[in-house]
């Protein structure tokens, strides 16, 4: 009871007078209480934890986690699509048995549910064949420029001496357009799957390995200052509690972004005829012949249908990602 | 200032060495078969062995570079080989410089102005619906690959709106919707950017003595944090000259303007290697010379690089 | 107004903060009085409250959080009370005017000097052109900055941490304010240019007559500038009275701790004393004596009820249960015997008690 009335009675200058409330508190108090020396430090701030704060920024978000069911779901789909019953083969062409021709541009319907292209392949099909490729480029080139980008961000990091040299290297890279880069390494390397994944690769790992850099530097200095100085732990614990989960953080958010910024190059290759060999569907191949078509009102189902997917597909790794890298953000974490 | 000027020079010219060398290498690793054209299969070997020498590809790669340089500092980039046989490399390119040039020029104005102004809105409003709005339209920017929604801006932008489909220099209207197309990511570029450094220098210790001295928040805004968000805006000018070039060369080969970057596109799909040499070294030079002027326009605008040794500070 | 009525009274107040989708009380019923025309010093350490409390006078708490109690007021307005931005324009860099700790990033690093003086003038005093210039000439050299009509012109990059230390206070005196808080306005400086920042101080206050208010957590600056001394811990004030009942008749064991940590104090081959432990959760509700888990003397009654302020003088007073005439005699560490006897030597010599501090070490 003396509880509850204290607490609702702040330091008073003047409102009530020290002597009353002091009356209110029983004379057998007055002796000393035992001393708990564990107690004194129970205090302070300790229920601070990265990935809980991290969750907790991203839960809030409700749009990010909207798109993260979307993600899901549209990425499950298509690993099991094909597995599922009365699914077409991407490459097929159908011909009908009645006159022995290709079903050409049949538009959507029971059958072809996306309707089928000027060959006669079933876009269905095709869109989750395309899907598959373009993501399957965009996970390989996303783990590749990761592995890069941590290789050649810790070397820049840690070895001083090659500091200046690789700054320079980063420099000249930086300064050339990204499309030129990507052009003419396709251009020279001739259309394949092997040549997407060098030149996407040549250029995405810049920006990872400049970010591992500059966080090792921050740790590396953190550190030396720990040695000089003989703080004691404190410098190690916010390393390992805060500076080494961001590092973690930002490598991933960076190898998801990277997937849809490949997936949208493998289009604008595709459609300067630098992209994957026709025989393999993939998204950009499906934009680049709905395009050809395009001018037939139609027959637009064919560029909107890959459209749309590939847009979805983009879109939720963009906001996902971005969502991520706020909640991650340690300066965030308020 | 000056020191600091020939200092960022030498840079760019090095970097610009160093890309100008390995186009130039990467370009030997390609077939020989693409100095031809059609007629390679007609041609006998000795033939084939007379056009390589005569063109200098059989000389060792040092040769051949010291006669490239020398040719380049002549300002002569060598002839075409399939696009258009024999006709000197920057004869094909000079008429379509004007229009690459236009082009850019307008779509750079309009993204900055449009840009730049919706950073700011987005910066006041920040967390409020106009924000969200704008937020909205950099993710949609960011997100969708610029080959798809460009083509849709075209699909159905010119039958929205009636305009052409193509271009056509005798024809005003066919000039806006390539022109804003071209915008668009600089847009969205400059908006997100100038938030960003805008949401940075309101966070930091001078803004509190500002406010301490009784300045009033949009005094503040327009004197302090709109003034010194300019200055790495001015430095994100090249690379939105970067972002304008990679726009273009889709934009101008969808639209078929007869500029620069549609030509790429076509020399690359004619696989014409002295062309696309030409043309990569050309946007490469761009993209170098741009970021030096942005450096130098930072430079202008910020009193303390003059004084910092280490140059770009990026 | 008399020297010596009260400038700014602040009673009761409550400031909270959201924080992760909490909420942490960081003042928790804090009251102080200021003269006019005196120097208080508000001591503590880190995390206490200090700079939180006297934001809170000049509507510059953090976005996240707000006064939610008590009043402060200034000239008959409640200061606690002002909701509008534009309320705040009146009193804010006009009669309450701020320094801040870190002169480094204090300015803003794009503009002269000179322009960031001159907006002050331009603002308060309608001065504009050439009127404005010469003020701003006039105030530079005013704060000890040689050569002033052409440093002004120069950019904060090129002055030293000192100067420009005294370019913000410029800045802040400039308005001729009533009252000026200097948080912690020499931490980030060297120990020869702290002193001469802290003269400054003193001189400017002896010339435009304005009240000061010093956050500090050097019980060295304290003894130096100080007629009066406000002992924070844990978002309350827990001892306040002047420097000489503070320094030589302290009640309050946090001050008691507080006060042995001071370096000139230690026993040579002892090592230094530290306060263990450390200050409560502020998101928890306090119970008791917020500094009682830390103190090994503490009486049962200090986990159980918080005590309120007893005057030790009419202008002495603690929040302490030892004044409590029910509490045991409880005598002062040590170290603070020892303290008093050297302190008290030094005045019975007549010396002053900054002198007797500053005779105690280096600071
Ligand atoms: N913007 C804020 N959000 C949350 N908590 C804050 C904020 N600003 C201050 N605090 C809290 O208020 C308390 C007092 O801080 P402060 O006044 O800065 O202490 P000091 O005495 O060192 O000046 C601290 O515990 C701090 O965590
Ligand atoms: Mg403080």
């Amino acid at each position: 009871m003396i509880r509850g009335a204290m607490m609702r009675e702040p330091l008073a200058a003047g409102s009530e007078s020290a002597e009353a409330i002091a009356a209110k508190v029983d004379a057998s108090l007055f002796v000393p209480a035992d001393f708990d020396a564990n107690a004194a430090e129970r205090g302070g701030y300790s229920d601070y934890s990265y990935w809980r704060s991290t969750m907790r920024g991203f839960l809030k978000n409700r749009v990010a986690l909207g798109f993260l069911l979307l993600l899901g779901a549209l990425l499950l789909f298509t690993f099991v699509q094909p597995l599922l019953p009365g699914q077409k083969s991407p490459t097929h062409i159908h011909i009908d048995p009645a006159t022995g021709m290709q079903y050409r541009n049949v538009a959507p319907g029971a059958e072809f549910w996306f309707g089928t292209n000027t060959i006669g392949q079933d876009l269905w099909a095709r869109i989750w064949g395309g899907t598959r490729t373009s993501l399957m480029l965009g996970l390989l080139v996303g783990v590749a420029e990761m592995l890069i980008g941590i290789t050649f961000g810790a070397i820049w990091g840690y070895v001083r001496r090659l500091d200046g040299v690789i700054t320079e290297i980063y420099n000249v890279i930086n300064n050339i357009p990204t499309t030129i880069v990507l052009m003419l390494l396709a251009y020279i390397l001739r259309p394949s799957f092997k040549t997407m994944v060098i030149a996407m690769c040549a250029t995405g790992w810049l920006g990872l390995a400049r970010f591992v850099r500059n966080q090792i530097v921050i740790i590396r200095d953190r550190e030396y200052n720990l040695a000089s100085r003989c703080l004691g732990t404190p410098s190690r614990r916010i390393i390992v509690k805060n500076l080494l989960p961001y590092l973690v953080s930002v490598i991933m958010l960076q190898t998801a972004l990277s997937i849809p910024g490949t997936i949208g190059w493998e289009v604008f290759l595709t459609y300067i005829g630098l992209g994957l060999p026709v025989s393999i569907p993939s998204l950009g191949n499906l934009v680049n012949e709905g395009r050809q078509i395009m001018m037939s009102p139609e027959l637009r189902y064919q560029l909107l249908f890959p459209t749309i997917i590939l847009s979805l597909i983009t879109i939720s790794f963009y906001v996902l990602g971005n969502a991520f890298s706020d909640a991650s953000d340690p300066r965030n974490h308020v | 200032m000056l020191k600091y000027t020939i200092k960022r020079l030498g840079q760019s010219l090095i970097t610009l060495f160093i890309v100008v060398s390995a186009v130039f290498l990467l370009m030997r690793l390609l077939p020989v078969e693409g100095y031809f054209g059609d007629g390679y299969d007609k041609l006998s070997e000795s033939q084939r062995e007379a056009v390589l020498q005569k063109m200098g590809l059989l000389d060792p790669w040092y040769v051949q570079m010291g006669a490239f340089y020398k040719g380049l500092l002549r300002g002569d980039l060598g002839v075409s080989t399939i696009y258009r046989k024999d006709v000197p490399v920057l004869e094909v390119i000079g008429p379509r410089v004007p229009y690459s040039m236009k082009f850019g020029i307008v779509a750079t104005c309009l993204a900055l102005i449009a840009g730049l102004g919706m950073g700011v809105s987005m910066a006041k409003n920040k967390g409020k619906g106009l924000d969200k709005l704008w937020t909205g339209y950099v993710v949609f920017v960011n997100a969708v690959p610029l080959a798809v929604y460009l083509l849709f801006i075209q699909l159905y932008g010119t039958s929205l709106l009636d305009l052409p489909l193509l271009f056509d220099k005798y024809m005003p209207s066919s000039w806006i919707l390539p022109a804003v197309s071209m915008s668009l990511g600089g847009i969205a570029g400059y908006a997100m950017w100038m938030r960003r450094y805008m949401v940075d220098e309101l966070n930091k210790d001078y803004i509190k003595l500002a406010k301490a001295k009784g300045l009033s928040q949009s005094t503040i805004m327009v004197r302090h944090v709109m003034r010194n968000a300019y200055v790495p805006m001015a430095q994100y000018l090249p690379a939105s000259i970067l972002m304008t070039i990679s726009g273009s060369i889709y934009i101008e080969s969808l639209y078929s303007i007869p500029g620069m970057g549609g030509l790429l596109v076509d020399v690359i799909q004619r696989q014409d290697n002295t062309m696309v040499q030409a043309l990569v070294l050309i946007f490469s030079s761009v993209g170098i010379i741009g970021l030096f002027l942005g450096d130098l326009l930072m430079a202008l605008f910020d009193p303390r690089i003059k004084l910092s040794k280490s140059g770009a500070s990026r | 107004m008399a020297k010596g009525d009260a400038i700014l009274e602040a009673k009761d107040i409550v400031i909270k903060f959201n924080l992760r989708g909490r909420t942490l009380t960081a003042i928790r019923g804090a009251g102080l009085r200021l003269n006019e025309g005196e120097t208080l010093a508000i001591v503590g350490e880190s995390g206490s409250g200090k700079s939180v409390l006297t934001k809170s006078f000049i509507g510059m708490l953090d976005q996240n959080g707000w006064v939610d109690s008590g009043e402060a007021v200034f000239e008959g307005r409640n200061l606690a009370a002002i909701k509008d931005e534009k309320d705040w324009l009146a009193i804010r860099g006009k009669k309450i005017s701020m320094v801040f700790q870190d002169p480094m990033t204090a300015l803003n690093p794009l503009l002269t000097v000179g322009a960031q003086i001159k907006e002050v003038f331009e603002l308060h005093h309608g001065l504009s052109g050439k009127q404005a210039d010469h003020a701003v000439v006039e105030m530079l050299e005013r704060v000890g900055i040689d050569n002033p009509s052409e440093r002004r012109k120069q950019y904060p990059h090129e002055f030293s941490g000192g100067m420009r230390q005294r370019v913000v206070i410029a800045i802040a005196v400039a308005c001729k304010p009533r009252i000026l808080i200097c948080d912690e306005p020499t931490t980030a400086l060297d120990v020869t240019i702290q002193a001469q920042i802290l003269d400054l101080i003193k001189a400017l206050q002896r010339d435009l007559a304005f009240t000061t208010v010093y956050i500090t957590h050097d019980l060295g600056v304290v003894a130096n500038v100080a007629d009066k001394v406000a002992v924070m811990y844990a978002g309350q004030i827990v001892e306040t009275g002047s420097a000489e009942e503070v320094f030589y008749d302290s009640r309050h064991p946090y001050t008691w701790a507080l006060l042995s940590s001071l370096p000139q104090l230690g026993v040579k081959g002892q090592p230094l004393y530290s306060i263990s432990g450390t200050p409560p959760n502020l998101f928890n509700t306090v119970v008791g004596d917020a500094f009682a888990p830390r103190n090994p003397k503490a009486l049962k009654v200090d986990f159980a009820a918080q005590p309120p302020m007893f005057q030790v003088s009419p202008t002495h007073s603690a929040a302490t249960w030892l004044l409590d005439p029910r509490a045991p005699a409880m005598e002062p560490p040590p170290a603070i015997l020892a303290m008093r006897a050297k302190l008290g030597g030094a005045k019975l010599g007549g010396a002053k008690l900054g002198d007797a501090a500053k005779n105690g070490g280096a600071l």
